[in-house]
């Protein structure tokens, strides 16, 4: 489930942002870890690998915040996922950090199928290390989910409905999950 | 196990569908208990087609995350009393 803390829905120079969100909750798959409640519930699957000693302190600003863009690749003519992600203290999660964190079935699911696969590369518009879901299999995704849906086939689909069909596969990497009744909207 | 309420044991009827060249399976119907994620259904399909991933969506053009309810599922994209669910294999350059 994702917990928002601050997020801003901005574009900004031709990209879509969601920042500043926890991406994992309490009651995601490693809950056996007991985190004690406070304020913030969100103590992700991280505390795996905080050895024991210090799980009894249980700390929760290990978990990581994420930074999700959407931006449109020219050349492949779709929209690409970039994201980052980092501690509360600010300091970024190296790519072995991020692979532990992302959401373990869905995520080896579609990382293994080579349907996509995570690259670090420039942000296009900040200059700085992002990673990002690789484009060259999205429009490919992308016809084999509109194929079986009559009315696309018939009307053609909105930028709007492409996002969210797009966003329903790519977030399943990320571990972000579109409301259902977002999706419903026929 | 007892069911505390009638929800607690409705199933669902799901429609497995091969699109592109996947493989069809011989049984393609089969009910699955509403509290059941969809993870389920994606787990029982590798394991029917021997695969260690599919890529797996409903009629509406998204892919569902595997830890929706099925029982969701279908009342928001059921249809004809059943759940239908595409599955495709690896694409063509993968």
């Amino acid at each position: 489930m994702c917990k928002m803390q601050e997020s801003a829905s901005t574009m900004v120079e031709g990209y879509l942002s969601l920042e500043n969100i926890i991406l994992r909750s309490i009651e995601e798959e490693h809950d056996e870890l007991s985190c004690p409640q406070k304020e913030e519930t969100s103590c992700s699957e991280k505390e795996e690998l905080i050895d024991i000693a210090t799980l009894v302190q249980s700390n929760c600003s290990k978990v990581p915040y994420y930074d999700l863009h959407i931006i449109y690749s020219a050349s492949y003519r779709v929209p690409v996922l970039f994201f980052r992600a980092y501690y509360g203290d600010g300091e970024p999660l190296g790519f072995n950090e991020i692979e532990k964190d992302l959401p373990a079935h869905s995520a080896k699911a579609l990382l293994d199928s080579k349907w996509m696969f995570i690259t670090q590369e420039e942000h296009p518009y900040l200059n700085r290390p992002w990673f990002k879901l690789h484009p060259c299999g999205t429009s490919e995704w992308m016809k084999l989910l509109f194929h079986v849906d009559v009315s696309v086939a018939k009307n053609g689909v909105t930028v709007e409905l492409y996002l969210l069909s797009w966003l329903s596969v790519v977030g399943q990497v990320v571990g972000l999950r579109i409301p259902l009744e977002m999706l419903n909207q026929q | 196990m007892a069911a505390d309420s009638p929800s607690s044991v409705r199933k669902v009827v799901v429609h497995l569908r091969a699109t592109g060249d996947a493989p069809i399976l011989k049984q393609a119907k089969f009910k699955i208990p509403g509290t059941d994620k969809f993870a389920k259904v994606i787990d029982f399909l590798c394991r029917q087609l021997h695969r260690e991933t599919l890529f797996v969506y409903v009629n509406s053009a998204f892919s569902p995350n595997p830890d929706e309810l099925v029982i969701d599922l279908y009342n928001n994209f059921g249809f004809d009393g059943k759940l239908v669910v595409n599955y495709a294999c690896s694409m063509a350059w993968g």
